[in-house]
């Protein structure tokens, strides 16, 4: 025990058991926010109860589990050099992991996969128990709405309501477009032959008609009937003007 | 026992137990390791708005019972500790054994939970949030793996009224091995 006794072990009493409690709250709070978050209609908060939560946690654990706060300066230092070079690393790789593309670079294998991740997880909604096996990249015509498949794939930028406002397109630029907008409809680029350029966006991308890159193409999911159906969904967010 | 103890145990220039400050530089590099995965985890996630469909597979309540085992398995650790700092060895290995159970009912929840993935199809190759997801919660099982070997060594030690030093030095380790829970769990499981 003698390398036990040094100053670090003497005159400081922790309440593990209080500790311990306060650990078990912290808990359920982190567990019954999604919930809250959903009845209340304000989804940050949780990300306040899961990761806030999360740090005031480990906190509690560090300082009075692992008597951090007791430990000698030096040691604190080289943990917060740990962390720091940690997030020296987060922080540099980023911009090019989070973006997809940039000035003069596009991450096509990233956009890809985000096109069929999306596109399968609007498979599988068809059906349970269709983890197995590649996923079907036409949904199926039988269950096809477009309404649906504007839900799943459209709206996660374009806002359910057409208005631009999608979570997955809040941080895009240019802002995705919004149907809702009688701007949207009367930019030149698109008043001449209005049908076919939605059509052509829709399934071949807006670099097909000049307009946004961060649209992508999303042909491979529908068939031709399919293709007019999404066209027609999108033009009813046309404002009556 | 004509057993010389090496000087390296002794000896500390910093002022913190060598043992100690061991442990501390283990875990100053397991920082940069788990960080650096759950980091690059946590930048794909906001990147690939696809993967919210798959992270809505994972299940909730296992994760949070894993949760409260790991909670629980500490408070045990952190009281063998203050056994130990009083010398009541006995004490301390049986704390130690409770932790011990604790690690082994953690993987025996986490067991049961892969089965049930794997079976449904989700394994570690179905996409990049799976791989991600067996990955990081994988690393971590094989630290609940190494902490509780170890601790059993200790435990035994500790019974007898050994190195009854070693019990905080696990302690410490076994809290760092929560502390990366209490952060893979809101990201795999609540952050839907």
């Amino acid at each position: 025990m003698s390398e036990n006794n040094d100053s670090h072990d003497d005159g400081h009493h922790i309440n593990y058991r209080g500790i311990y409690f306060a650990l078990l709250i912290l808990f359920l709070i982190s567990v019954a926010g999604p919930e809250v978050g959903e009845r209340l209609g304000l989804p940050w908060i949780t990300l306040v109860t899961a990761f806030g939560i999360a740090l005031v946690k480990a906190r509690l654990v560090i300082n009075n589990f692992m008597h951090l706060a007791w430990e000698k300066r030096i040691m604190k230092w080289v943990l917060a050099t740990s962390v720091i070079l940690m997030f020296l690393m987060v922080a540099g790789v980023a911009p090019d992991v989070m973006n997809h593309e940039g000035n003069n670079w596009e991450n096509l294998a990233a956009k890809e996969a985000v096109q069929r991740g999306l596109a399968e997880a609007a498979g599988y909604s068809d059906g349970e128990g269709e983890a197995e096996g590649e996923a079907e990249l036409v949904v199926a015509a039988a269950g096809f709405s477009a309404a649906t498949s504007y839900g799943q794939i459209c709206a996660t930028c374009h806002g359910a309501g057409g208005a631009g406002d999608g979570i997955a397109g809040a941080a895009l630029d240019p802002a995705p477009a919004n149907f809702t907008d009688p701007a949207f409809w009367n930019d030149p680029i698109r008043t001449d032959n209005l049908r076919e350029r939605v059509l052509t966006v829709i399934r071949d991308g807006g670099p097909a008609i000049g307009v946004s890159a961060l649209m992508a193409p999303w042909g491979a999911l529908y068939t031709d009937d399919q293709l007019e159906e999404m066209v027609d969904f999108v033009m009813s967010f046309r404002p009556d003007e | 026992m004509a057993h010389v103890r090496p000087i390296a145990t002794t000896r500390s220039a910093t002022g913190i137990p060598t043992a100690r400050l061991a442990v501390w530089w283990i875990l100053a590099s397991e920082v940069v390791i788990f960080g650096g995965l759950l980091g690059v985890y946590l930048m794909h996630r906001i990147g690939h708005p696809e993967w919210a469909e798959a992270a809505s597979h994972t299940q909730t309540w296992l994760g949070a019972i894993n949760t409260f085992v790991l909670l629980t398995s500490s408070f045990t650790a952190v009281l063998a500790h203050q056994a130990a700092e009083k010398g009541k060895g006995k004490e301390a290995a049986k704390l130690l054994g409770f932790t011990i159970l604790g690690a082994l009912m953690f993987l025996m929840i986490k067991s049961y939970e892969w089965y049930g993935e794997i079976v449904a199809g989700y394994t570690i190759t179905a996409n990049n949030f799976w791989s991600f997801y067996y990955t990081a919660a994988g690393l971590h099982a094989l630290h609940v793996i190494a902490g509780a070997i170890i601790m059993g060594f200790i435990a035994v030690d500790a019974y007898r009224g050994r190195e009854l030093h070693r019990v905080e030095i696990i302690g410490i380790y076994w809290h760092f091995v929560d502390v990366v829970w209490i952060f893979l769990f809101p990201l795999l499981y609540i952050a839907k």
